[in-house]
């Protein structure tokens, strides 16, 4: 091996790891934040102020107030807990849900591969965010349902990437090491399966991150999501849409707030991605 | 001298699409006996992996039977076979895709000892000993595959293969992916290895190469488009082959 190599490969090592202390102490950040936000309110958020609705954002409004005269930069902060965290729980649940249904699939087939697929088949074979309304609609509103209803319409894509990805491992040479070696089944899903498709399954959890916080906003514009006056993200740029030309920073406020964290998590999630692979990692020993 | 496996009658029919079925083997039978090295010999299709992967159980034989230690394996599940593997391990032709590539190579020569009920300590003194046996030093239970050649990562899996104490090893092309002077090295430490192992060691040496075979084997198996064509000492099918294909196997070598 030539000297450039080396050091390019070290470059990119060190970038790897660089990358990933930047995101997760963003995403950290914003998720202590996002638990502390009632005590990192200027302002009560809730409080309305008819006499100075629609303010400019000025030194003492930040972000200026909506059309109650509510501070705009307490509800933006506010309303990072209901939107990060009904989102974050959102994506676990289906990313656990999803992936268990698809080893299962994958590994065992036969029947139950048949069965489960169907199943899976029959969720996506309606438009999503339609059978999320109809299932949110049947459950009656509020935040809870519309996790249960989305989470309903998402699981699938899980399931089928879990099912293709454990398919190939069967396949794998070393799995059939791990045969020969007195592993039961058990033990070679938990040890030799997940760990070698769980790379791709994280990346699309953290790239849906965005998708499920749009969704979850687009139910509570809806009204099936969250409840006015709940401070959420996505209702509140749903609320203010036909003012964004006469007052747009009531808009743009929690527009922004969505963009970033929905950045930090999309980069966050392909960094975890390179840092998994072993073929970044340290040489050892 | 004692039987370690008999196999008999073994057919392997791969069932295909438009329902045209393939006789990938048929209707073969031999025995391994203790402390032999057998080799089975033949071209690329004749049977040979399909053949060792059906004595390891990894494909289900269509019809025959397996008998190793005078019990039949051929249809046996769960923990029962679980256990046929501390008596038979198996030894694979590309050793760098025989390691999961998230687990050290220490983690993959102790995971048939820890399932064995050994402790974490206890399995890596023994990791140790065959990684030394094998002619490797401590410091690979640390290292991942992809940070050892290839030559090197075959002597891991060799060493994982022997951990657990094995009777039988066998070895499905095991040299067939390293270069020519790694090959030799392989070969001479299954050789130290035959003599100097606890217990007797059986192995099941499958190869394309009968060159190779030739100064390893005690005995040699000819397969052919799924049949045995000849069997009997490396000497007397290279001196004076009786069968056609065979005649045609050694023309091509030497």
């Amino acid at each position: 091996m030539s000297t450039p190599t080396i050091r390019k490969q070290k470059v990119k090592r060190t970038t790897v790891k660089t990358r990933l202390i930047i995101f997760g102490t963003l995403a950290v950040l914003l998720l202590i934040g996002s638990i502390f936000s009632s005590h990192l309110t200027p302002y009560d958020p809730y409080l309305q102020d008819l006499s100075n609705a629609k303010a400019a954002p000025s030194m003492e409004h930040l972000l200026g107030t909506d059309r109650y005269g509510r501070d705009m930069l307490s509800r933006v902060i506010i309303g990072s807990r209901t939107s990060i965290y009904s989102t974050l729980l959102l994506v676990a649940i289906i990313t656990a849900f999803g992936t268990a249904i698809g080893v299962i699939c994958g590994w065992f087939g036969k029947w139950i591969d048949v069965i489960l697929m169907r199943i899976s088949d029959m969720f996506l074979a309606f438009p999503g965010l339609v059978f999320a309304l109809a299932v949110a609609g049947v459950l009656g509103g509020g935040l809870q349902n519309a996790i249960i209803a989305l989470a309903a319409i998402s699981w699938p894509k899980y399931a089928r990437i879990a099912r293709s990805q454990t398919l190939a491992q069967k396949e794998t040479v070393y799995l059939r090491a791990a045969k020969l070696s007195g592993s039961s089944t058990v033990k070679i899903i938990f040890k030799h399966i997940l760990p070698n498709i769980i790379g791709p399954i994280l990346v699309t959890a953290m790239l849906d991150i965005g998708t499920m916080m749009m969704e979850l906003a687009g139910l509570s514009f809806l009204g099936l999501g969250a409840k006015p006056p709940t401070a959420e993200w996505g209702s509140m740029m749903s609320d203010t849409r036909s003012l964004i030309t006469i007052v747009p920073w009531i808009t743009l406020a929690p527009g922004i707030a969505i963009f970033i964290s929905v950045m930090i998590f999309n980069l966050l999630g392909d960094t975890i991605r390179d840092y998994a692979d072993p073929k970044n990692r340290e040489v050892r020993g | 001298m004692e039987k370690v496996l008999e196999v008999n009658n073994l057919t392997k029919v791969f069932r295909g699409k438009d329902k045209q079925n393939f006789t990938a083997v048929s209707n073969i039978d031999f025995c391994l006996y203790e402390g032999e090295c057998l080799g089975i010999i033949g071209e690329s299709g004749s049977g040979k992996s399909t053949t060792v992967n059906m004595i390891s159980r990894l494909i289900e034989p269509t019809e025959g039977n397996i008998i190793l230690d005078g019990e039949d394996i051929t249809h046996i599940k769960g923990k029962q076979l679980r256990n046929i593997y501390k008596k038979m391990q198996m030894v694979f032709q590309s050793p760098i895709e025989s390691f999961d590539p998230r687990c050290t190579l220490g983690d993959g020569i102790t995971e048939s000892l820890k399932n064995d009920g050994f402790s974490k300590k206890d399995a890596n003194v023994i990791a140790e000993k065959v990684l030394r046996q094998c002619g490797l030093d401590e410091s690979f239970i640390k290292r991942y595959p992809h940070e050892v050649s290839g030559g090197q990562c075959q002597r891991a899996a060799i060493a994982r293969a022997l951990a657990i104490g094995p009777s039988i090893l066998i070895c499905d092309e095991a040299t067939s992916s390293l270069d020519v002077t790694i090959q030799k090295e392989i070969i001479e430490l299954l050789n130290d290895l035959r003599k100097n192992h606890g217990k007797k060691l059986s192995i099941l040496f499958i190869c394309h190469d009968l060159a190779l075979v030739q100064d390893f084997c005690d005995r040699v198996i000819v397969m052919h488009e799924g049949v045995i064509v000849e069997q009997g000492s490396p000497d007397e099918i290279v001196k004076c082959p009786k069968n056609d294909y065979t005649k045609k196997l050694i023309e091509s070598v030497l």
